[in-house]
């Protein structure tokens, strides 16, 4: 199990390389960082996954991306649009996670998309970046629709992953303050830890209910 | 009004925190508006209340906050949505907790001092753009853009400036 988190901005998204990154992500209690647009590497004993946001395009589109994604290793996640396009791009084979689901609208993310997401191990990622920095409404909107999806988690059980979305080391947390942070949204300690731990769960392959042995 | 006795004070616990980047000047009555803003944003006027937040030190790179005993996890959540000072970019980490700033004090003493560098400002090269060295402290290096338009901070490690 390695503590990650799921979406970093190293330069020059932000201002800091992705090594100043990973070393400030090892003093914080990380183990790997999925950084985005950024090779496959290991830095000071941080695991660097490559990390990929498709967004603003149609779902056809999306799927020729997708297939140019499927010869790396590299964390695919869709920016969340509305409901239909949302249960579209959860059954989308080589998508890992859906992304913004705080600025989707209120239905984007439902029951039956939740199913979907457990069936097809589509992680939904929270982004902490709005309870951090967010402030007023922006950040009680989205605590709001932080704890709709948990209520749906408990029931339907899809991945969940957590990120920063650090476009600077001043803008990454610690593990201890980001299980502070979900504190406040509901979700306890061995929640935080599954959560961080998502990644590992939607890039293993699935276990099959029937093994072909000879 | 008289001193009340010890036993009949409040108690009170102590966070040491330490503030990114180096080299930030800290202002403890900017702090104290920031902490105060954070506290209220995210817990609001009641909380604020019981965790009576107060900036009683600043030395150097460390802050001593203070609060009421028992609000120490709602004042860390909240120390931890902190991202600007007086309009400057900075993050809190927080080191350790205490009844005392006696022991705090002994901690930062015990704590290994970031090794500065004081030979003077120190031009690099970093994506093929001259660079000046702000901070120095092991691998990590603060670097600033040179030129007129953009002074923005950059967070770089040595090996970053040795591959070029």
């Amino acid at each position: 199990m390695k503590i990650t988190d799921a979406c970093v901005f190293p330069y020059p998204y932000g201002d800091s390389s992705v090594r100043r990154m990973a070393l400030e992500a090892r003093n914080l209690g990380f183990d790997r960082l999925v950084a985005i647009d950024t090779p496959h590497a290991g830095c000071y004993g941080i695991e660097i996954c490559t990390g990929v946001i498709i967004k603003g395009i149609p779902l056809k589109d999306i799927n020729s991306r997708i297939k140019k994604e499927k010869s790396t290793e590299a964390v695919v996640s869709v920016e969340a649009g509305d409901n239909s396009f949302n249960r579209a791009v959860i059954s989308l084979k080589g998508v890992h996670s859906i992304r913004g689901i705080q600025s989707a609208e209120k239905t984007a993310f439902d029951h039956v998309a939740a199913k979907m997401a457990a069936d097809n191990r589509v992680a939904i990622d929270l982004d902490l970046s709005v309870i951090v920095s967010g402030r007023g409404s922006t950040r009680q909107r989205a605590m709001h629709r932080f704890r709709d999806v948990l209520i749906l988690e408990q029931r339907f059980e899809f991945p969940l992953t957590l990120s920063s979305y650090a476009h600077s080391v001043l803008d990454m947390r610690a593990v201890r303050e980001i299980t502070g942070l979900c504190s406040i949204i509901g979700m306890d300690i061995s929640d935080v830890e599954k959560a961080l731990s998502g990644i590992d769960f939607i890039m293993s392959s699935p276990d099959r209910a029937v093994t072909v042995i000879s | 009004m008289s001193v009340r006795p010890p036993t009949l004070r409040e108690k009170r616990r102590y966070l040491l925190v330490l503030v990114e980047p180096a080299g930030t000047p800290i202002d403890q009555k900017d702090l104290y508006y920031a902490v105060s803003s954070a506290i209220t944003s995210l817990w609001g006027d009641v909380m604020a209340s019981s965790i009576m937040p107060a900036v009683v030190a600043a030395e150097e790179r460390f802050v001593i906050i203070r609060c009421l005993r028992g609000t120490e996890r709602e004042l860390a959540i909240a120390l931890s949505t902190i991202t600007t000072c007086h309009e400057v970019r900075i993050a809190l980490r927080i080191i350790a907790a205490s009844g005392t700033i006696e022991s705090l004090r002994e901690r930062i003493r015990t704590m290994k001092p970031p090794v500065g560098d004081d030979s003077g400002p120190c031009e690099c090269i970093f994506e093929k753009k001259p660079v000046q060295v702000l901070h120095c402290d092991g691998q990590k290096i603060d670097v600033i853009e040179k030129g007129f338009k953009n002074t923005n901070r950059l967070f770089l490690t040595k090996e970053d400036l040795e591959e070029l």
